[in-house]
């Protein structure tokens, strides 16, 4: 299931995860979801060589990484932008004319606005996501880990020229 | 409406970072007084309170409450922090708001069940909920609060927080403990109940944070005081998560039972958008819709199931007159077929039928028939799904039609 690609990772980024791998050494099992989380915070997302390492250093078999992957969304197997922009669409967002801003976002990435996407630098992945919880703020995104909302489409250029 | 907030009372008022702001407003006086009266007085209170879980379910907290505390060996305390529910955002208030709170709940939750350790399960797109509680952990364990002999009780208590991953599915308690154990969020079946054999087969206590954060004033005050709030059979304080076209989408702390007019009139400003009210989305997706004839409906557990509807996790989304509602319900059909886990063929082929038959109907490419073929897969699911999430998945499409409103 995972990509046929694989991470070309930083010196830095390797160091980290080595690190990583050594304080998660033979936790089992229930320390998985935590590692992924972790892992992918270093890296973005989860190639096979990874996956495989993370089974060897907790310890457990690989398909259980694997099933665990590609069954939580917020786990990647493929490459994504270097931002995760995860815009709500769900009711309340949309009654808030949430149409708007995925359009505006869709357009400024040049992805498709219908199924989100990552744009052609590699900077940024547009993802339309059920409820985010944020329904008194909508429409809302997350980008990243920074919840944002009520967004107006014309604070999109400034939104996305902000980002480093 | 002369109702004095207790479940968000520290909400904008308390630095949420701050451990001794959370103590000078009231923080650990709840666990204090649990120390005092022992474990099985506090479970007692808990029964007499007559809480019914804030999760969605409505179950009796004080039945989980005594089961786990009667239970031997080693067993575990969970908060059900998953807030996924389209329309629902209470919890996540509570933890980036009044992160101590949480924490305090669960410690006395493991104190009076004695319950060694508790997970704490925040949704994986919840990240300033998750950082609050992380910072707030580690605090209380320099404080005392967590560890060896908590408030002088001899008991000891370790608390784990775990992040979501991005799956409305672990919310349902048993898919949440297979989560935890760093497994796909299925749901098992039921029984044996988490009380008997819940997270890693242990006796479990799961609750969700709205739940066990309604236990602190319930130790404080006494039974006999939540029981003076709402209605005699489902009393206590409620959060509601007010969005859609009100003109002051927040979240409410009311008076269990409060009329959803109520709500949408004196807590939310009034209707938005064309100013006249549709419908209101009441328990979020796996809700019920309610007309403009039901705005005297109180909301509250018992009188919402008395008509077929139910509370779920309070949430309440509103629709003015503008609204195409077709295209609601087509949101609602995708979020389904989106997040049915697969585990069981009646959710995972029923939600998208469901979810292309609507497809169609909004294409204007409906069929004869296509009514009647809805009201079978619905009964199919909520018959012979294995959980709440096929069992609920077709409620609110069901009630839009009955009501007329497409």
């Amino acid at each position: 299931m995972t990509s046929d690609q694989t991470l070309a990772l930083e010196p830095d980024q390797e160091r980290a995860l080595q690190t990583l791998m050594r304080r998660y050494r033979g936790r089992g099992q229930s320390a998985l979801l935590p590692m992924l989380h972790e892992v992918q915070a270093i890296t973005g997302w989860v190639d096979e060589p990874t996956a495989r390492a993370v089974a060897h250093t907790l310890g457990i078999p690989e398909i259980e990484v694997h099933n665990v992957l590609t069954f939580y969304t917020l786990f990647y197997t493929e490459p994504v932008g270097k931002r995760v922009i995860r815009v709500c669409n769900d009711i309340a967002c949309v009654l808030a004319g949430n149409g708007e801003l995925i359009q505006r976002l869709a357009e400024e990435l040049g992805v498709d606005p219908e199924t989100g996407g990552t744009s052609a630098d590699s900077r940024f992945t547009l993802e339309l996501h059920p409820c985010l919880g944020h329904c008194e703020r909508a429409p809302f995104l997350m980008l990243d880990e920074e919840p944002m909302g009520p967004v107006a489409p014309d604070q999109v250029p400034d939104l996305l020229g902000g980002v480093s | 409406m002369n109702y004095e907030p207790v479940l968000t009372a520290r909400i904008g008022v308390v630095d949420p970072a701050c451990l001794h702001d959370y103590e000078a407003h009231g923080g650990f006086q709840a666990l204090a007084r649990a120390v005092e009266l022992g474990p099985d007085r506090t479970v007692a209170q808990v029964e007499a309170a007559k809480l019914l879980g804030r999760g969605g379910a409505a179950f009796p907290a004080g039945i989980k409450w005594r089961a786990v505390h009667n239970a031997e060996g080693p067993k575990f305390v969970v908060a059900n922090a998953d807030e996924s529910e389209p329309g629902t955002f209470k919890d996540r208030i509570l933890m980036e708001k009044d992160p101590y709170a949480l924490i305090e709940a669960v410690i006395l939750a493991g104190y009076a069940t004695g319950a060694g350790k508790g997970f704490i399960y925040v949704r994986g797109e919840y990240p300033r909920a998750y950082q609050r509680l992380r910072q707030a952990v580690a605090r209380c364990y320099e404080a005392g609060y967590l560890g060896k002999d908590i408030l002088g009780s001899g008991h000891e208590f370790h608390l784990e927080l775990r992040r979501g991953a991005g799956a409305y599915i672990c919310g349902e308690e048993t898919a949440l403990f297979e989560s935890i154990e760093g497994k796909r969020g299925y749901p098992r079946l039921k029984p044996p109940f988490p009380t008997e054999a819940g997270l890693f087969g242990r006796p479990t206590l799961i609750n969700n944070v709205e739940s066990l954060v309604s236990v602190l004033p319930i130790v404080l005050r006494g039974p006999d005081w939540f029981n003076s709030i709402g209605p005699a059979n489902s009393p206590g304080p409620k959060l509601y998560s007010l969005s859609g076209r009100v003109r002051k989408p927040g979240l409410v702390e009311a008076p269990m039972g409060v009329t959803l007019r109520e709500l949408i009139e004196a807590h939310g400003g009034g209707v938005s958008g064309s100013g006249e009210f549709q419908a209101a989305l009441v328990g979020g997706a796996a809700g019920v819709f309610l007309g403009p004839d039901q705005l005297d409906t109180p909301l509250d557990f018992h009188s919402l199931a008395k008509m077929g509807a139910a509370l779920g996790s309070g949430a309440v989304i509103v629709f003015d007159t503008s609204v195409d509602m077709m295209q609601v319900l087509e949101r609602i059909a995708a979020f389904f077929a989106h997040e049915s886990c697969g585990k069981c063929y009646p959710c995972q082929l029923g939600t998208m039928r469901q979810r292309d038959i609507i497809a169609r109907m909004v294409a204007g490419q409906g069929r004869p028939g296509d009514l009647a073929l809805l009201r079978d897969i619905g009964q199919t699911m909520r018959d012979a799904s294995i959980c709440g999430l096929g069992q609920t998945a077709s409620s609110a499409i069901l009630s839009a039609f009955e009501l007329q409103l497409t």
